[in-house]
């Protein structure tokens, strides 16, 4: 099903059909782009596969070593190119393999928050989750959260922003 | 107190920085001087003589943010002791530089001057010999730190807010000055100024407090500018971007000798920008634009002094200035830190608390 709404609040400018119409589907399945960190939350990733639990395939995985070597400008990057949630998954308080790299992506993360805040950029659509390697249930939960939220936000409109 | 004679508190100062050098109090001293009628640069003069006849203490004009220069003219195997007259916003940019690992602060002997503000350096080479027409520059016009700190570095602060230029100029010696130097200093014979620091902690107050409602006011007015547009309403703002990285050059705290935007990270292969630029129907180029300003702003907004330097360097007029303020203001209040206040305040992103911010 298809419906008409309002410019930059949804999808893409369909091009070549004159005019800037813009079209959504209601069945918006959201992208998630997700930095998760070697030794806990990539390995809770798998251990929900290997465990068999069910979630949404709306997440894109990448594996860092660390939480802590997630610079803000990647998170930044994937947000500007569409991306229409950022993820990243670290170990839980006092358990960093490299004993406080997820105490130092907090800070990082919520210093980006304040950035996309200030500029008036929704940073609902940046999520940072402990998640130990044995919580695999808890990273799939995340997840069904994520994109329930997310189908709720709606498109990135960024999406629609070439000039950036 | 230093006296000021009939020719003015330029002559008195200028004269009172030559007596440092000559007496050996620093080896060397840098100070704003003007090479060619208009133009205002550093000089790192040796020689007392140089200083009498050029140095232009009170030029109401930031040619560069002194602290980059500074901090690589001293860092590398540092001698001697460098004295250098600075404003309040180089020295907060400083002592930025320093917990950075970019300057090397033992040699230095900072000699802070009051600022009220300095003027558009163009519009200073039209009119420097009357200035009274010129208006200060955005940042200046909102600075919440006219003063030099107190204790970020030993040396000397200069103070003359709220004193007319016949009055004098109040020196105050920093408390963890090497005791033969402040002697020496001492020695050259000065008044108590008690009447005239009381007289200028109250023109602070009142200026501070001025200045502080113009801030607040010109941080709303850029945020409403934004239009709540998200990200099209910054990509607006900053459509006129060349990518020139001029506002990083002139940034004096963002310190990388090879930035991240200059290696290959963001350099792509055809087929990646033909891919991108399908997804959006095109790209705009040079590309790559909110994603380098934002970025400045994560590494950087913390340690931002606000000296406004990045509109300055700007060839396309973007008013980047109230941008990095608002962003500036709300990051270090986040996570409570004060750029420039003192060396031993740590940088917020080389530590952390346990039980601080989301998640636990």
């Amino acid at each position: 099903m298809v419906l008409p709404v309002s410019p930059c609040a949804w999808g893409v400018p369909r091009i070549g059909r004159g005019g800037t119409e813009m079209e959504a589907s209601v069945d918006f399945e959201p992208k998630i782009v997700a930095f998760l960190c070697n030794w806990c939350t990539y390995t809770g990733a798998d251990l929900a596969g290997v465990s068999r639990i069910q979630y949404p395939s709306n997440v894109r995985p990448i594996r860092v070593m660390c939480s802590g070597s997630v610079d803000p400008m990647y998170i930044v990057k994937a947000l500007l190119d569409g991306a229409d949630g950022v993820l990243v998954g670290g170990c839980h308080a006092g358990d960093c393999h490299y004993v406080s790299g997820n105490y130092k992506a907090r800070r990082r993360l919520a210093v980006l928050r304040e950035v996309l805040d200030e500029l008036g950029i929704s940073s609902e659509r940046v999520w940072f989750k402990f998640i130990s390697a044995s919580e695999g249930a808890l990273f799939a939960e995340t997840i069904r959260e994520m994109v329930d939220s997310l189908k709720v936000l709606g498109p990135n409109p960024a999406k629609a922003v070439w000039f950036t | 107190m230093i006296p000021v004679g009939e020719e003015g508190r330029g002559r008195a100062l200028t004269e009172f920085l030559a007596k440092l050098l000559e007496l050996g109090v620093v080896d060397a001293m840098v100070v704003p001087v003007m090479p060619v009628p208009g133009v205002i640069t550093y000089l790192m003069a040796k020689d007392a003589e140089l200083i009498r006849q050029r140095a232009e203490p009170f030029a109401p004009v930031m040619p560069v943010n002194g602290a980059s220069p500074v901090a690589r003219a001293v860092s590398k195997r540092p001698q001697g002791r460098i004295g250098a007259l600075l404003k309040p916003c180089e020295i907060r940019a400083l002592v930025e530089l320093v917990k950075l690992k970019q300057a090397e602060a033992d040699n230095l002997f900072v000699i802070g001057i009051d600022c009220v503000g300095t003027v558009d350096r163009e519009e200073y080479k039209d009119a420097y010999s009357d200035l009274d027409n010129l208006s200060f520059r955005d940042a200046c016009k909102v600075c919440l730190n006219p003063n030099p700190p107190d204790t970020a570095f030993p040396g000397i602060n200069i103070g003359h807010i709220g004193l007319s230029d016949s009055r004098g100029l109040l020196v105050s010696l920093s408390p963890g000055l090497d005791p033969g130097i402040a002697g020496i200093i001492e020695e050259l014979g000065f008044e108590r100024g008690d009447a005239l620091a009381g007289m200028r902690l109250a023109a602070l107050a009142v200026l501070k407090e001025e200045r502080n409602s113009k801030y607040q006011e010109f941080l709303e007015k850029a945020r409403a500018e934004l239009n709540g547009e998200g990200i099209e309403g910054v990509a607006k703002l900053l459509a006129a971007c060349i990518g020139c990285r001029n506002c990083r050059v002139a940034c004096p705290v963002c310190y990388c000798r090879e930035c991240i935007f200059d290696g290959d990270v963001f350099e792509y292969e055809t087929r990646q920008v033909l891919a991108r630029a399908g997804k959006k129907g095109g790209l705009k180029l040079p590309g790559e634009t909110l994603l380098y300003h934002l970025t400045r702003m994560n590494h950087m907004s913390l340690s931002c002094v606000a000296c406004g330097m990045c509109e300055e360097a700007c060839p396309v007029d973007i008013k980047l200035f109230p941008l990095f303020a608002g962003v500036a203001r709300r990051t270090q209040g986040l996570l409570q830190y004060v750029p420039g206040r003192s060396q031993e305040d740590q940088l917020p992103f080389t530590t952390f608390r346990e039980d601080e911010l989301e998640p636990r």
